[in-house]
């Protein structure tokens, strides 16, 4: 018997106990969806080459991203008694893509080991480093002399680190080095390097090799480094060795040689502590006819300094231009105009007594300057005329400033040896100055979520239209924000919300795209009229009538090379993996678990199902539950509640005054229940013909419900949630909301059905419904005498005085449908609502 | 001339991005290096005006390398580069005589003005060096 009484006892403390289990599932998918909206953005933000990061940041944010999702999917699961097996697999693929991009270095191209200059151009940067991937561009792209010459290849390096057992040998050692100082470091870095140099190249490499160095026309050459990523991933790596004038027949021990540079102090250290990979600044190796130049030195298509004076510099030494680079001799300064003809601006001419040239048997001497040549110009005036030409031509072929080394060989040519982007450094821009508009904004307020500035022609965007139909260059004003605009970020210049927020969907994409997004500027759908043309300005939170050039020329040009370094390509990638939304609407079929190919798609998922999932809980159970109390009211209401912690402010009464709700959302509801103008009881239209037979009708139907249905009303409470379950007569009508300080979490989401008039009205009562809704922000639907609306991501405030307008609206249309006899009626009643006026005394006949 | 900074990170990706944008946004002469064992070599073979440092490294960490740097030099400003999360450490680099601290990811602008402002202090400690001599 007690067993008995136990087991039934259980089972309604459980009930309570179920539904807390249900909402706390519920809370924590809440906050990790805000966590991971707030990643993404975050990520997002990063993109824009406002900031600095590092990898440990790419590391840190994926791994909390993904934790975040795998929660959301995990609560949701915990929700609805695992109805979505398959998000957790997909939550775990992405991980691993994921992880995989982070850990992911460039692989080295499978090509031969040796390359003619002849065959190269700039996409085999990968393959022969851009050293010499850019002289085969200039070579076959630009016509100038460059020195005949090979490249030995990425893969050619890695044949001979494998086959030598390099790679192998040089990880232990490097696991083993103790190194505590510089020395040590050093030390490790000539015995690597040693280790290198002793190694035997593998027989096929060394023979490719020779076979290459027999094809060129002299037997001395230049060999010089062109490791792969030194530029951008390896700045740090420093110069490796570059020998000159050195015998063509010992090519294989040069090129042992410039490999073996490639292991500095730096470069151990690096690899002592991330692990040596051969993939990581692989070395290839340019071998160069040997040019004993004239005269030779360094040019720069722009003044680095002074990028606006539109000068080219060209620098210039006798000999060879080792000097230049090193400082070892001063050179002869031409300042030169870009303009056509080139004129000399100024001529410095040094005294130049030193000069590096080739010995006949092989390297580099110094030798003196005969005295009739110290004081001469190392260049003619025609070859300034011609270099200030090539630098020009090479500027534009790279589509960039470039630093470019030169030749004049014996016969008064002039060979191209090497060009690679010149740094320009321009000033910081001053802070910028507040623009001062001729004519006043149209709008100065809002929250800026996508930075920048934009013009257009103004869109009124509601949710109900096809996104199809927007214009291209479209400024698209709407109320709320809608993910659905993706499938136009292409083309549209801007977007105005009145509500949203800088982590919701929509903002996460317009930032994928860099589209000028305000969100949170009220009225903007008022204020701004449709083909009005408008300049957005978003970092100012403003827009302007007409066309601001001003703004418009002040968009900050993005920085290209911030965006070449490899920590951006990883970000980027990364990104593409978490923040494209491809589940773009909720009543689509396509709105599965399975289609969730995204980060973005399983957080947009999850919580669009868990608000679902909320939206039903089994009343009939939770009635049953010990907990459950009486509201006494003064609302003709039969109403009970089950709070389910921070909904009440007292517990275990069997009644409790209103004051004792302390439930956000339910106050607010029960605040419009008890609107001054509210009619609970009584006759509603006490003129209109014939209405009171119908109220009579209701009042029967009601006490019929009562026997049925139960006429109850029912609300599970905590402090910020509510769902309220109304059966009053044949109405159903269903509230579940969730109100607090975050944003991101807040919604209403509103279903009301059924009815006693027949069913014309009760569907006319549907579509007056739906026209409220909407106007109040819900994106909303019906079907027959249903009506269905979600409110999502208002302000606490928006959503509470929504709230209670919903409060209002319930008591408003009650029995409004045996009210409804004509299409006309229920026009007057939604102009009264939207008037504020609740008495019903629309229902009067006009006139 | 310009006002020479060295940059110490063993992270090759940072070092990058702070050339980038000091070689970019500033006239500075910037040098950097992976290697904190190789900072006071650099400091002692020439002249700098201003030290940015990760805190966190193998070997010598941003801690050790203040002491280091002021040996050398104890009028250099220096700025130390944190990760979020590490703020007890940063504080603890000023104490031991770090001009200031930057946490990472940070904004460019964030940076720029940092530097500009160890620099200026630099300058200050100097004049107010020359005017105690007079």
């Amino acid at each position: 018997m007690f067993r008995f009484l136990r087991r039934f006892l259980k089972v309604e403390e459980d009930e309570q106990a179920r539904l807390q289990d249900r909402f706390q599932h519920f809370r924590h998918l809440l906050e990790a969806n805000n966590q991971a909206l707030e990643i993404m953005a975050d990520m997002e933000e990063k993109l824009s080459g406002d900031f600095l990061f590092d990898t440990g940041y790419l590391y840190n944010q994926s791994r909390n991203l993904g934790e975040q999702v795998s929660r959301m999917a995990a609560e949701l699961n915990g929700l609805t008694g695992n109805q979505y097996p398959e998000l957790p697999r997909i939550c775990q693929k992405l991980l691993e893509e994921m992880q995989q991009e982070l850990a992911k270095v460039p692989g080295i191209p499978e090509t031969p080991y040796v390359l003619p200059l002849a065959a190269l151009h700039r996409d085999l940067a990968p393959a022969v480093g851009s050293k010499m991937a850019n002289l085969g561009e200039i070579r076959r792209h630009l016509g100038f002399t460059v020195p005949e010459g090979f490249a030995t290849t990425a893969a050619a390096y890695k044949h001979f680190m494998e086959a030598s057992d390099l790679s192998q040998v040089l990880k232990d050692r490097l696991a083993q080095a103790p190194l505590k100082d510089l020395e040590s470091l050093e030390a490790a870095s000539r015995e690597v390097q040693a280790l290198v140099r002793q190694a035997p190249l593998p027989p096929d490499l060394e023979d490719a090799l020779q076979k290459a160095a027999g094809m060129l026309p002299g037997s001395w050459v230049a060999v010089r480094s062109s490791a792969v990523g030194e530029d951008t991933d390896f700045s740090f790596a420093g110069q490796f060795a570059t020998l000159l004038n050195v015998d063509v027949a010992r090519l294989p021990e040069h090129y042992k040689e410039i490999v073996a540079s490639k292991f500095t102090a730096r470069a151990i250290f690096y690899w002592k502590y991330q692990g040596f990979s051969i993939e990581e600044l692989p070395m290839a190796v340019g071998c160069l006819a040997m040019i004993p130049s004239r005269a030779s030195g360094v040019m720069f298509s722009t003044d680095p300094h002074d990028p606006e004076a539109g000068n080219i510099m060209i620098t210039a030494v006798w000999g060879l231009g080792k000097y230049v680079v090193d400082g070892r001799v001063s050179p002869d300064i031409f300042v030169v105009s870009r303009d056509n003809g080139h004129p000399v601006k100024e001529r410095r001419v040094a005294a130049k007594s030193k000069a590096l040239a080739c010995r006949p048997e092989g390297e580099t001497v110094e030798i003196d300057v005969p005295p009739d040549r110290v004081q001469t110009p190392a260049l003619t005036d025609a070859q300034v005329q011609a270099l200030a030409e090539a630098a020009l031509a090479l500027e534009k072929h790279f589509k960039g400033p470039q630093d470019v080394e030169w030749a004049v060989d014996e016969a008064g040519r002039i060979v191209i040896l090497q060009s690679r982007p010149l740094r320009v450094s321009a000033p910081l821009a001053a802070p910028r100055e507040r623009y001062e508009p001729s004519a006043p904004p149209l709008l100065t307020y809002g929250i800026r979520a996508v930075g920048g500035a934009a013009a257009g022609r103004v869109h009124l965007f509601s949710h109900d239209q096809e996104v199809a139909n927007i214009p291209p260059g479209a400024v698209v004003v709407a109320r709320q924000p809608s993910a659905r605009l993706v499938l136009v970020m292409d083309r549209i210049s801007a977007i105005i919300t009145e509500v949203g927020s800088p982590t919701d969907h929509m903002t996460i994409l317009a930032r994928e795209f860099r589209i000028p997004t305000l969100v949170e500027v009220g009225g903007a759908t008022k204020v701004l009229h449709p083909g009005q043309l408008v300049t957005v300005d978003a970092d100012e939170a403003r827009v302007y009538p007409g066309l601001v050039a001003e703004l418009l020329r002040r968009q900050p040009k993005t920085d290209e090379e911030l965006h070449r370094a490899p920590v951006f390509q990883k970000l980027k990638r990364i990104l593409k993996l978490a923040a494209p939304l491809n589940l773009l609407d909720p009543e689509s079929p396509d709105f599965m678990a399975g289609n969730c190919r995204t980060f973005h798609d399983i957080t947009r998922f999850c919580h669009e199902k868990a608000m679902d999932a909320m939206f039903f809980p089994d009343i009939d159970r939770a009635l049953k539950s010990d907990a459950v109390t009486r509201l006494k009211t003064d609302l003709p209401l039969n109403l009970f509640i089950l709070d389910l912690g921070g909904g009440l402010r007292v517990s275990g009464k069997p009644q409790v005054e209103e004051e004792d709700v302390i439930c956000r959302p339910f106050r607010a509801l029960l605040r419009g229940f008890h609107h001054p103008q509210v009619r609970w009881a009584g006759m509603v239209a006490p003129d209109l013909k014939g209405f009171i037979s119908v109220w009579a009708n209701t009042m029967y139907d009601l006490g019929k419900a009562e026997r049925g249905l139960g006429g109850k009303s029912f609300a599970i409470i905590t402090h910020n949630y509510l769902n309220f379950n109304s059966r009053l007569g044949y109405h159903f009508g269903l509230v579940d909301a969730y109100i607090s300080e975050e944003r991101n979490d807040n919604y209403i989401s509103f279903q009301f059905k059924g009815g006693a008039a027949n069913i014309t009205r009760r569907e006319r009562r549907a579509k007056m419904l739906l026209e409220i809704l909407d106007d109040l922000g819900f994106k909303a639907q019906a079907k027959g005498d249903l009506v269905q609306g979600r409110l999502v991501k208002y302000s606490l405030m928006e959503t509470e005085e929504t709230m209670e307008l919903v409060g209002l609206l319930i008591a408003f249309v009650r029995q409004l449908d045996l009210a409804l006899a004509s299409d006309a009626v229920a026009e007057r009643c939604i102009r009264a609502f939207k008037k504020e006026d609740y008495g019903l005394a629309c229902l009067r006949p006009e006139g | 001339m310009p006002e020479r900074i060295l940059v110490v990170d063993d992270e090759p990706n940072m070092l990058r991005l702070l050339k980038t944008i000091l070689s970019d946004q500033t006239g500075y002469d910037v040098v950097t290096t992976n290697n904190p064992l190789e900072v006071s070599k650099l400091l002692q073979e020439d002249r700098f005006d201003l030290v940015i440092s990760d805190l966190k490294m193998p070997l010598v960490d941003g801690i050790d390398l203040i002491g280091i740097i002021k040996k050398i030099d104890p009028g250099i400003p220096i700025i130390i580069i944190t990760a979020y999360g590490t703020i007890e450490t940063a504080e603890e680099a000023v104490q031991k005589g770090a001009y200031d601290f930057i946490t990472k990811p940070f904004r460019k602008e964030a940076i720029l003005l940092t530097i500009r402002r160890a620099l200026e202090w630099k300058r200050m400690q100097g004049e107010l060096a020359a005017l105690k001599k007079q």
